[in-house]
């Protein structure tokens, strides 16, 4: 009787076990897919950094700018500030330069960030690479005024 | 447990393996999730194969073999480019048709369970339908693509081929005796017609003919009067005509046997089950409950022995599945390619409603396998092909990006 007790306790953990088990798999996948949905968020509710766009700006200044030079996507001569936040540039329309047609350019091409010493470009994973005058940039680089940057087909002139 | 089943978990575990590594090596940007659901609801359905009946588990497994062979097929000769299926589209459609009416030749076709849609070859069966749905999806992205913008303007006459598609479903239907094919076709036809379209009135239109259509096979074909009769009273508290003997009987003992003991079995799994292997399928007497319990009713069964909550976890995977194939016809960025994602996922989707909207009597019961999970060769096979296009249109949208 004791055996058959303890079989069924064994069971009875073990049908738990599959079904948690069974559980686990599907909140494993729908974390990994709800991932991937995090970036473009359409809400009405404003994220911090939409907040400080709207509240009065005492430091508010442009500390520099990019002129399109040459781009498939964008008519040159366009210009794009770079204020306190970073600016991203790249295919999806999630980036602040949003270079769609654009076939060499990633999804998420580069990053501007404007730091205290100045504006630094990086590249975040893209296929083709950044480049600043030719050259490519594997870790951030700052950026001089009159640096033509390259991400895709389309260049950047800085002006600060 | 024995040494039997653990030899069926450590080939499959070898066989999923497998067919991970050759998805990773033809196709490595695709959706990571897909294979890994589809891997487990065929372990899952294996498993349950083999608890009901260890013969059929060993063709089963012999099946999933070669699904997995298909699979590797799929990616290996088409990872360059997919696309190249376009340019074939009408021969696809051509194969749809013929591989649809295969049934009805006499001598090659086969009658199982009042329907008509076995094709038999030197003792070996198979099920053509399944396999002419993928050729009628990818017959569909081609044609729909070209024709997309001629079919938004909506003119009459632009209607034609709508009309016709619809008289073929409804002769395949009359042909075979099969509601739930009929009503798989003509509902993968207009979700594609709707994607490329985005016009809601050839839905509306599209459920309107198929309403008038279903109601005449009611009238006039007895077989689809009996499902629809046994869905709206499967209880009967007075003996009344059964049709299978032509005595009197109470209904439950007669036509709707099956559907009632399988409504049983998923009120015996309660909340967790009865737990895998502890069910109740046969008499005392060793006779089976449910007839055809591992192809049609399997989900009955896997709602017994995991209870409420395996069998909704069941169908989560199934809704996550789908959910990531319609991910990926958005992320997709070609017209052939989203319509091909989308209408290879709104078929699987829209099967699995079927058959388990029938087993639980939401509407009325035919006979269609739950993908990946049921008993059946030409099913698995086809999936496994179904899982393939997805993974390969999934591979190109996300090399792109």
């Amino acid at each position: 009787m004791i055996a058959s007790a303890q079989v069924e306790t064994t069971l009875l953990v073990l049908k738990l076990a599959f079904l948690v088990l069974l559980y686990v798999f599907i909140w494993r996948i729908v974390r990994s897919a709800a991932r991937d949905l995090r970036l473009p968020q359409e809400s009405m509710v404003l994220s911090p950094q939409q907040v400080a766009a709207y509240l009065p700006q005492p430091t508010a200044r442009e500390l520099a700018r990019l002129v399109v030079a040459a781009s498939p996507a964008i008519a040159a001569g366009t210009s794009f500030a770079i204020g306190t936040a970073s600016v991203f540039i790249g295919r999806s329309a999630n980036n602040d330069i949003v270079i769609a047609s654009d076939e060499y350019a990633s999804g998420r091409h580069a990053r501007f960030e404007p730091r205290r010493d100045g504006v630094y470009v990086e590249d975040i994973g893209s296929t083709n690479g950044t480049f600043v005058n030719g050259t490519q940039v594997t870790r951030a680089h700052r950026l001089a005024p009159g640096d033509v940057v390259r991400a895709g087909e389309t260049d950047l002139r800085f002006e600060a | 447990m024995s040494w039997g089943s653990l030899g069926y978990a450590a080939f499959f575990f070898a066989l999923y393996l497998a067919a991970h590594m050759i998805a990773r090596a033809t196709v490595p940007e695709a959706d990571p999730a897909l294979l890994p659901m589809a891997g487990l609801l065929t372990a899952i359905g294996l498993t349950e194969i083999y608890r009901l009946g260890p013969t059929d588990a060993f063709k089963q497994g012999l099946w999933i073999v070669i699904g997995v062979a298909l699979f590797a097929a799929t990616l290996i000769g088409l990872r360059r480019d997919y696309r190249i299926l376009e340019s074939y589209k009408y021969l696809f459609g051509l194969g749809a048709i013929v591989l649809l009416f295969l049934p009805s030749i006499p001598g090659l076709g086969t009658t199982v369970n009042g329907a008509r849609l076995w094709v038999s070859i030197g003792g070996f069966t198979f099920q053509p339908g399944e396999i002419a749905k993928i050729f009628l999806i990818i017959f569909l992205a081609g044609y729909l693509r070209g024709k997309r913008e001629v079919l938004a303007q909506g003119r009459l006459k632009d209607l034609g081929p709508l009309l016709v598609i619809w008289g073929a479903c409804m002769l395949v239907l009359v042909e075979t005796n099969d509601l739930g094919s009929a009503l798989l076709y003509f509902g993968i036809f207009l979700a594609m017609v709707y994607i490329a379209t985005g016009r809601v009135a050839y839905v509306l239109s599209g459920v309107g003919l198929f309403a008038v259509g279903g109601f005449g096979a009611y009238e006039k074909i007895p077989h689809v009067h009996e499902r629809v009769v046994i869905w709206l009273q499967p209880w009967t508290t007075k003996p009344v005509y059964c049709p299978l003997n032509g005595l009197p009987a109470l209904r439950q003992d007669c036509q709707s046997y099956q559907l009632v003991k399988s409504l049983y079995s998923i009120g015996n799994g309660g909340f967790t089950g009865t737990g895998l292997g502890n069910g109740t399928f046969s008499t005392t007497t060793g006779t089976p409950l449910i007839p055809f319990v591992n192809t049609d009713f399997i989900y009955s069964a896997l709602a017994q022995e995991l209870g409420l909550i395996g069998a909704s976890a069941m169908l989560l995977v199934f809704m996550v599945f789908v959910a990531r194939g319609m991910k990926i016809a958005i992320q997709a960025d070609d017209g052939f390619s989203k319509l091909l994602a989308a209408g290879l996922t709104f078929g699987f989707a829209l099967q699995t409603f079927i058959i388990v909207g029938g087993v639980l009597r939401l509407i009325p019961l035919t006979g269609i396998t739950l993908p990946f999970v049921s008993y059946g060769g030409s099913s698995v096979v086809t999936n496994f092909v179904l899982l393939a296009g997805l993974l390969l249109v999934s591979n190109r949208a996300n090399a792109r990006s």
